[in-house]
């Protein structure tokens, strides 16, 4: 949603000559760039428990961000208050990173040093800037409770319709729009308003002295609309689905067996163990395990794994980054060859390449750093079923809860949460409460299928990177060969 | 840190929330300052400079609740917030075991925020160029080449910071709390490579009130982090089975903090926690009591008051395999009919057995197994209390550490784990939350 220019001039109470003064400021101990980020943000949360909706709120977040790049070295402050006073001391506290001393740019590393592949990347996809991914219809900050509580109200009853070994039911609608102007030391002026919403219920199953939970949830960058009958349709029927096998459900045998990634929530798996090694900041320190492999082929050909801020709606869609820089898919491995990482403008310039929209950040209290978006492997060929049937003993995963990955080593730990035994190319077990553990390079390096049914899952996937942002992840049914399995 | 002025408009802000519609309020006041430093190998790479302020506020409005925060403290613009507030609580549920806590149970003895003896008046005299210099003066790498014994430090990532936190509590009961505390903190990053170009990074860290405090750790904190990732180069494959465990003290909360948070008042009304009807019961190794001591003065973590401003107390949460209770805030307790607590445990600590001072103690005693020192993802079912983590750490024979473990995995139930405890050293790390020593289990399913 972007609204005309003084629409946020005037809710942050600046205008451009009063921000070009504030740059001055900030740059008047040295330093090569600065940046300012105004935040007005505004949160509302309602819950459902134990069959009513008695607790909600609202919260407001405003601020702006002062930063001063000096080379690679950040200054940041903030201040909560937008009177001149109050950000010119924000811009005297940031300026400390310089110094009197100023570090114009220099390419770290020439554009090709790694590769010809290395640029050549710019922009590609679907880079417009003018593009609205995020249109609202209904916004959220004038909608009443009264327009959302039925929607709660409704899930839980069909949710206990569903399925009579319901004990409990939480239901939560939160939502968050925030207004956002950027200005920098390039009089590059940005501003845009971000909506997103959230729509989730944990479910507690009891079966004799049995207890089992499942969370099911939706998320999108829009308005109110993304609420429907339809929706409450779907997340019911999703959060019953398999309570039956998790009753049922035992720990394997463990051990080094074949895993096959079901599409769409498995993601999370690409995000963890390869996204983050892939963005810059990691490879420019030298701490990622991919800080040597660029232009190398990383996985087999014919796979691609991309970052994707174009997606409309999608929870990881962006118009713009927050350093104002467009929103963009890019290719971080082509036909299984590492064509970029993830970049800030920071990394960018160090690696001598056009950022790729990737710089984020929680709130007008953090610097951005880089960051991924929706992280996905596009299709391959390969039926699911087929893929399944290749596998004479292994496992199949269809949602993991948590993962964690090494950056410097590869490693990665992932809980699952639901799955299944594949024995002699069928489903059989189900299988619950383990971990997976491998290593990102070697697991890439292992892919023998990749199914031709990608999913990108809708739920709210919130990556912690320092700070916490929005992201959306994705996985076609994909087949690893080797990865160890934990059990009894 | 927080002005009379500041203080004096929370006040009026719970006055004009009773005046326009509210029949009962809570409003809660933080402001905190930090300042950081951060280092990349060697250099300044990052200051940064924080100050935040937050108004919460809790209404019950005809029988309704709802909770609000803002940031934006200006007199008319919070007005204008709690009418909305109010409006938005009105369009709720009634909720009827809503309520403030009995006064009877409210602190009554924080009045100035410093009584625990968090706050360090050094904070006050800290120069800029004082908190570059103690910055600076962490990093190892211009000493890195005889710190590299078989190997190279490629990275070294560091944070100096110190902060203070300052807030108010006040209710339409009557309360008025303070807390007050001063930290300092580092925290570094470091990232090796072995001859043969494989990776490991580690990580050490140190927090404390007091500056004298941490000025030890300043000097050596890089070092450990070096110290510690260069440990893991050469691991081996372990057979796994059913092993020995010993647990660092610097990650033992790993096992701990479900244990706390399946006594969790929602946790059990949702019925969600593998510890429902099991308080009094003997449910966990007798060797196991865990004290809440919130009152030791000086050290990080102690609280005399909760967020609804109930006095904190010490007692003992598990009492040698016993859990005593569970924590019920007052609006659990009127759901449940259980009788309120404190919300939380606010700081536990796990009581030495054994008669093992040290984790070496430990390991000499325990004889053979694996030494976690550190958790590499994995989760818990809050439902059942399964759990399946990943971990990093060591091979251990005759009590001494042979090798680095690589892609092992320990995975068991909380209940039968905590059974297999057999020793609780008397290590624990001041700086954590939790004081947990290093532990020591027998027969835990670990593979490899």
């Amino acid at each position: 949603m972007i609204h005309p220019e003084q629409h946020y001039l005037d809710i942050f109470q600046v205008d451009i000559p009063r921000m070009d003064a504030l740059i001055a400021e900030a740059l008047r101990q040295g330093g090569d760039y600065a940046d300012l980020y105004f935040e007005n943000t505004t949160y509302g949360n309602l819950v459902l428990r134990d069959g009513a909706v008695t607790s909600g709120g609202r919260h407001i977040d405003f601020g702006v961000g002062v930063r001063v790049l000096n080379g690679e070295k950040t200054g940041y402050a903030y201040s909560e208050s937008t009177a001149r006073e109050d950000m010119m001391a924000c811009a005297r506290a940031a300026s400390a990173i310089a110094d009197g001393t100023s570090a114009f740019y220099e390419h770290s590393v020439p554009a090709t040093a790694n590769g010809s592949r290395l640029v050549g990347r710019r922009f590609r996809g679907a880079p417009n800037p003018a593009a609205d991914r995020y249109p609202v219809s209904i916004h959220w900050r004038t909608t009443e409770s009264s327009v959302l509580i039925p929607y709660l109200q409704k899930l839980e009853s069909e949710i206990r319709a569903r399925d009579t070994r319901v004990v409990k039911v939480i239901g939560v609608i939160s939502w968050q729009v925030t207004d956002i102007l950027m200005y920098n030391s390039l009089k590059e002026c940005k501003y845009e308003t971000r909506p997103m919403g959230a729509f989730s219920a944990t479910v507690i199953f009891q079966q004799g002295g049995k207890v089992e939970n499942k969370t099911v949830s939706r998320s999108f960058r829009a308005g109110v609309e993304m609420l429907s009958d339809q929706v409450v349709e779907e997340m019911a029927a999703q959060a019953v689905k398999g309570i039956d096998e998790r009753f049922d459900a035992r720990r394997p045998k463990g051990g080094q067996m074949p895993v096959v990634m079901g599409a769409g929530a498995s993601g999370i798996l690409l995000h963890e163990a390869m996204g983050h090694a892939f963005e810059a900041d990691f490879n420019r320190k030298g701490t990622s395990i991919f800080s040597d492999k660029m232009g190398q082929q990383v996985c087999p050909k014919g796979i691609q794994i991309i970052d994707d801020g174009t997606l409309k709606g999608n929870r990881g869609a962006l118009n713009f980054d927050d350093e104002g820089v467009p929103g963009q898919k890019t290719y971080m491995v082509e036909d299984g060859i590492l064509t970029s990482y993830l970049h800030d403008r920071i990394s960018a310039r160090h690696y001598g390449v056009s950022p790729t929209g990737n710089g984020r950040r929680e709130s007008f209290r953090y610097a951005p750093i880089p960051r991924m978006r929706a992280t996905y492997m596009e299709s391959g060929d390969a039926a699911p079923a087929d893929i399944i049937a290749s596998v004479p003993q292994g496992i199949y995963v269809d949602e993991f809860s948590n993962g964690q990955v090494k950056i410097g080593e590869g490693d990665f730990t992932f809980f699952v949460k639901s799955g299944f035994l594949i024995e002699n190319g069928r489903l059989t077990a189900p299988v619950k409460d383990i971990n997976i553990i491998g290593n990102g390079p070697e697991a890439l390096r292992d892919v023998l299928a990749v199914g031709n049914d990608l999913a990108i899952d809708p739920g709210t996937w919130t990556c912690g990177k320092e700070q916490s942002v929005p992201v959306s992840c994705g996985i076609p049914t994909v087949l690893i060969k080797n990865l160890t399995v934990g059990g009894e | 840190m927080l002005s009379e002025k500041e203080i004096a408009l929370a006040r009026e802000t719970l006055e004009f929330a009773l005046e326009n519609g509210a029949q009962k309020a809570r409003i809660t006041l933080n402001k905190s300052l930090m300042e950081l430093f951060g280092i990349l190998n060697g250099e300044l790479d990052k200051v940064s400079h924080a100050l935040d302020r937050s108004l919460q506020v809790s209404l019950w409005v005809d029988g309704r609740f709802g909770s609000f925060s803002s940031n934006r403290l200006e007199e008319e613009g919070l007005r204008q917030f709690i009418l909305g507030a109010i409006d938005t609580v009105r369009s709720l549920e009634p909720d009827e075991a809503r309520d403030l806590p009995d006064p009877e149970r409210l602190v009554k003895n924080a009045e100035n925020g410093r009584e625990l003896d968090l706050y360090d008046n050094a904070y006050e005299t800290l120069t800029s160029d004082q908190r570059r210099a103690l910055a600076l003066g962490t990093s190892v790498w211009d000493r890195k080449a005889e710190l590299e014994k078989g190997f190279r430090i490629l990275s070294e990532e560091g944070e100096y910071s110190d902060s203070i936190f300052d807030s108010v509590v006040m209710d339409s009961n009557g309360l008025f709390a303070r807390h007050t505390e001063t930290s300092f903190e580092i925290g570094y990053e470091v990232t090796v490579e072995d001859g043969e170009g494989n990776r490991y990074a580690s990580y050490w860290w140190d927090a404390t009130p007091r500056l004298e405090a941490i000025l030890p750790s300043l000097k050596t904190c890089c070092e450990k982090a070096v110290q510690r990732a260069a440990a893991q180069i050469g691991p081996m494959d372990h057979p796994g089975g059913k092993c020995n465990i010993v647990v660092d003290s610097e990650c033992a909360s790993k096992f701990l903090t479900p244990v706390l948070n399946a006594l969790g008042g929602f946790a059990i009304q949702q019925k969600n926690s593998f510890l429902v009807d099991k308080a009094g019961q003997r449910v966990f190794s007798p060797h196991l009591t865990v004290m809440d001591r919130p009152w030791n003065k000086g050290e990080s973590g102690s609280r005399l008051y909760d967020s609804e401003g109930v006095a904190t107390r010490e007692f003992p949460i598990i009492d040698q395999g016993v859990p005593t209770r569970y924590f019920i805030n007052t609006y659990i307790s009127h759901k449940t009919g259980l009788e309120p607590t404190i919300e939380d445990a606010t700081r536990p600590v796990v009581l030495p057995y054994g008669g093992c001072k040290t984790r070496d103690d430990v390991l000499r005693k325990v004889g053979n197994g694996i030494l976690i020192t550190g958790f590499n993802g994995g989760n818990s079912n809050t439902s059942t209390g399964d759990f399946s983590y990943g971990i990093e750490g060591f091979a251990f024979e005759d009590g001494v550490i042979t090798h680095p473990v690589r892609e092992m995995l320990v995975t068991g139930n909380f209940i039968d784990l905590w059974n297999n405890l057999t020793d609780v050293a008397d290590d624990a790390r001041l700086c954590l939350s939790k004081l947990i020593p290093t532990l020591a289990f027998q027969n835990i399913d670990c593979n490899g």
